[in-house]
């Protein structure tokens, strides 16, 4: 498959306006098509706010953030929607939902003139449930999912906009080892059969790790390593990005970091 | 089918409101009376009007602000309404429709500067801000008022209080034909952004992912609305409950989908006001109840009901 | 909130709750000289003599001294008690909703005069504490004019110009005039339509005038009813009460939905000045042949078609 280019960050730089410091400093970061790029660092190092001027949200003081070639700020939100499905951490429920009528919001940004659905959009929702796993629980309210299941949705929702990209904001905080692992099997899964480009961001450095192509690793705005996690994952790297001792080690020819016990 | 019903209880409705009242007219005379012809038939469609305005401004509103609480009068136009009669009163303005019409500059006032306090400092409507600057506009507007009441001598003035709740005495042709004019803009603006309201309900940011233009759609939403509210409270005065529950009742009936909430909030607001109102003539007749009270009387063990089953999926 | 409370001044007058009948006549002094006297609040009040220095606070009261020729005696009034015009020589003292105690006891009184009204009792109660002896009345229908004539005479010293004063009352609710065959709608606001009821004042000098309320089966001074109920009781007459001058009909009249009422499109409106019908007083009499002669004038009232 050939490989196109999707996202592309080059040399950014943005500051909050009102703050003394740049939130992220000269960063860059590229991912394409059948790719798969987790985006670590530790908390406040900047990942929200690079993935926000990455899709045109903020504009960058220095740099560039392109998509498909396009400056992101130029894109129209529902161009960009067509093009990008984000999985943001946070959002609102705010009134009953069932599982099919949320995923159906995915088709906003395709749905033709005066907002009707038409049969491709009713088989593009049928098969985001299929491709999620959740098809059998396409009738109930959002409320009565586990967090596991309502992430899964969620990741439906994203793929019913039949995006080229897919954006994950901590897609498995707070979820446990089973349904943790199932959502990177998933997400692996969508990028190697649909060729789908992918952003992961975590604080799970070993599963990104052994899921991920490439890793960008951020560091008080710094994009301090990125590559195979072979090339990031090294001890000294890690430990001075999070600022703790680790021991790395592999499986199945993964680094996997180990944090060190601190002598008492 | 659940439109079917939703259209039948209006039909019924408006027939209540056409066949009964306190005054008695036979049934084969119903269409040839005037007081069928100059009252009730006004009456009930200026019910269906502006309790159908009231419910689809209230969901729009409920879902701009993010807040399954919100009335359309919480946004300041009753207090902007009610200031606006009394400087008319006050001001000894003439005319058969000075108040009504200074209500309705007034309610546009307060509706203008609400707006502006929700873009102080690129707040871009936030709900929070909206809300805030909502009551404080509102209880300014109150204060000024009471002030001027307890100020003045003029007698008249003392009953301004009672034109706020007014309810749909006003009714005539000519009154119709104003609020005819009014709705079609602002109706066909909310149903228009009906799809980028069941985006914003997620919030503001997952809503922007999905390709909506957050800033253009919640200004036309709070405008559409404030209107909608503005022109009912001209015509018909502060009438309570319809905008709150109304939205609430949809979402039971035929789910959150603004495409079709908003229209069934519109039904279903002019169903529970002309039946209200019809309650409101003829159950202590000669005299009349407060609508308001009625629509919450009527409105809210229906509302039990359907929450009953909404709970139980 | 629909707050009833607010509906103040003239629709509040009529919307007052009250007792109709006036319940047995005043106490008998005891020794001569010191006074018993019970008032509307129920309260037995001790006076060592009759009143020399009143504080009227309600411009009822006001009209009623001087009516009963106790006028001289009042020596603080409220800014409202504009009637008789000898009252304007008297020094206000506030608006008598709200009695400022401070500028009451400044001017000295041997007795305040109290319109009974939830502001009142604690005022009432306050001057009481400060050893200035208090009366609060309530006349909402003619009936209690004659008893509060009567009660304020004796206060006063002025027995006979109370006992006058409730005379001719009785003598005006035991003699109505002949029938007029005139149905009158008193219609004291528009939107809502509010009217005048069977439990108002306005109610009674309608009959005494040889008119009929259209409305006196309604018990409470005032109510609520929709145009409808105008239409359909289709009175003869729309009486207006109005405190500022002219003669021409309401604003409203000109309203679409006012048209289906008869009366209003043919023009028919009783405009009748606030000072005699805003309150019942002791000029009812006065009221009363006012009235009967605006009906009995124009029995082929000019007709206003539009």
């Amino acid at each position: 498959m050939d490989r196109v280019l999707i996202l592309d960050v080059r040399d950014v730089t943005f500051r909050y306006s009102g703050v003394a410091r740049d939130a992220l400093r000269g960063v860059s970061l590229g991912v394409s098509s059948g790719e798969l790029v987790a985006l670590l660092g530790p908390n406040g190092s900047g990942k929200t706010t690079l993935v926000r001027v990455a899709l045109g949200l903020h504009l960058p003081r220095s740099g560039s953030a392109r998509i498909l070639s396009r400056a992101a700020s130029e894109w129209s939100r529902r161009d960009l929607a067509r093009v990008v499905g984000v999985v943001p951490q946070r959002e609102d429920n705010l009134f009953p939902q069932r599982v099919r009528e949320t995923v159906r919001l995915g088709r906003y940004p395709r749905l033709g003139a005066f907002g009707l659905e038409r049969a491709e959009d009713r088989a593009a929702v049928e098969r985001a449930l299929e491709r999620c796993d959740v098809a059998g629980l396409a009738e109930r309210w959002l409320w009565t999912l586990s967090g596991g299941e309502y992430q899964r949705v969620r990741i439906a929702r994203a793929l019913a906009q039949e995006p080229r990209l897919l954006v994950l904001d901590e897609p498995t905080a707070s979820l446990d080892l089973r349904h943790e692992m199932e959502l990177f099997e998933l997400v692996r899964r969508l990028v190697d059969e649909q060729g789908l480009a992918a952003l992961l961001v975590t604080h799970d450095v070993n599963l990104a790790a052994r899921f991920a192509d490439r890793l960008l690793l951020l560091s008080d705005g710094n994009g301090v390593a990125s590559g195979t996690p072979t090339e990031v994952l090294r001890r000294e790297q890690a430990e001075s990005v999070f600022g703790w001792p680790v021991a790395v080690s592999s499986f199945d020819d993964r680094p996997q970091i180990t944090p060190l016990r601190r002598p008492s | 089918m659940k439109w079917f019903w939703l259209v039948a209880a209006l039909l019924a409705a408006l027939l209540a409101g056409i066949g009964l009242g306190p005054a008695a007219v036979p049934i084969s005379e119903l269409w040839q009376s005037p007081i069928v012809r100059d009252l009730r038939l006004p009456r009930a469609l200026l019910g269906l009007l502006v309790g159908g305005s009231l419910g689809i401004a209230g969901a729009s509103l409920q879902s701009l602000v993010r807040n399954p609480l919100a009335d359309p009068f919480l946004l300041g136009l009753s207090g902007g309404a009610g200031l606006g009669a009394v400087l008319a009163i006050a001001l000894h303005w003439g005319g058969p429709w000075a108040i009504p019409l200074a209500a309705f500059a007034g309610a546009l006032g307060a509706l203008g500067l609400v707006f502006r306090l929700g873009l102080v400092g690129g707040a871009e409507l936030d709900p929070r801000i909206l809300l805030l600057g909502g009551v404080a506009v509102g209880a300014f507007c109150g204060a000024v008022m009471t002030a001027i009441v307890s100020l003045a001598e003029a007698s008249e003035l003392r009953n301004a209080y009672l034109w706020l709740w007014g309810g749909l005495s006003g009714a005539s042709w000519d009154t119709l034909r104003v609020i005819a004019l009014c709705l079609p803009v602002p109706v066909t603006a909310l149903l228009a952004s009906a799809r980028p309201l069941d985006l914003l309900v997620l919030g503001e940011e997952p809503a922007r992912h999905l390709g909506a233009d957050v800033r253009a759609v919640k200004r036309r939403v709070y405008l559409a609305a404030s209107f909608l509210t503005a022109v009912s409270v001209a015509v018909a005065g502060v009438i309570g409950f319809v905008g709150l529950i109304v939205p609430h009742l949809g979402r039971a009936l035929v789910g959150g989908r603004h495409l079709r909430l908003l229209p069934a909030s519109f039904l279903a607001g002019g169903t529970l006001l002309v039946l209200a109102d019809t309650l409101a003539r003829t159950v202590v007749a000669p005299r009349e109840l407060p609508v308001g009270i009625v629509t919450a009387l009527v409105g809210v063990p229906l509302f039990a009901v359907l929450l009953r089953r909404w709970t139980a999926y | 909130m629909r707050q009833r409370a607010h509906r103040t001044h003239l629709a509040g007058r009529l919307v007052a709750l009250l007792g109709v009948a006036c319940h047995g006549a005043a106490p008998r002094s005891g020794t001569v000289g010191a006074l018993v006297l019970r008032d509307d609040a129920g309260r037995v009040v001790r006076l060592a003599a009759p009143a020399r220095r009143v504080v009227s606070l309600a411009p009822s009261i006001t009209e009623l001294l001087f009516a009963i020729g106790a006028g001289d005696q009042i020596v603080g009034r409220t800014i409202y008690c504009q009637y008789p015009p000898a009252a304007l020589q008297v020094p206000p003292v506030g608006d008598g909703l709200n009695p400022s105690v401070e500028a009451i006891v400044a001017r000295h009184p041997d007795l305040v005069l109290l319109y009974r009204s939830s502001h009142t009792d604690a005022a009432a109660r306050q001057l009481e504490g400060l050893g200035i002896p208090t009366l609060v009345v309530r006349h909402d229908r003619l009936a209690d004019i004659a008893r509060t004539g009567r009660l304020l005479g004796r206060a006063t010293g002025r027995d006979s110009g109370g006992e006058a004063v409730g005379r001719a009352m009785d003598s005006l609710l035991a003699r109505p005039l002949s029938p007029v065959h005139a149905r009158i709608a008193y219609v004291v606001w528009d939107s809502p339509p509010i009217v005048i009821g069977g439990g108002s004042f306005l109610d009674e000098l309608a009959r005494l005038a040889g008119a009929d309320n259209v409305f006196h089966d309604i018990t409470t001074p005032s109510a609520t009813v929709s145009i409808e109920t105008i239409v359909a009781r289709d009175p003869d007459w729309i009486a207006v009460v109005r405190d500022s001058a002219g003669n021409e009909p309401p604003a409203w009249a000109r309203r679409p939905e006012w048209r289906a009422v008869r009366a209003v499109r043919e023009g028919r409106f009783l405009v009748l000045p606030g000072d005699l019908f805003g309150q019942p007083s002791p000029r009812a009499g006065v009221a009363v042949t006012a009235l009967r002669d605006r009906l009995s004038n124009t029995t082929h009232p000019t007709s206003q078609s539009p």
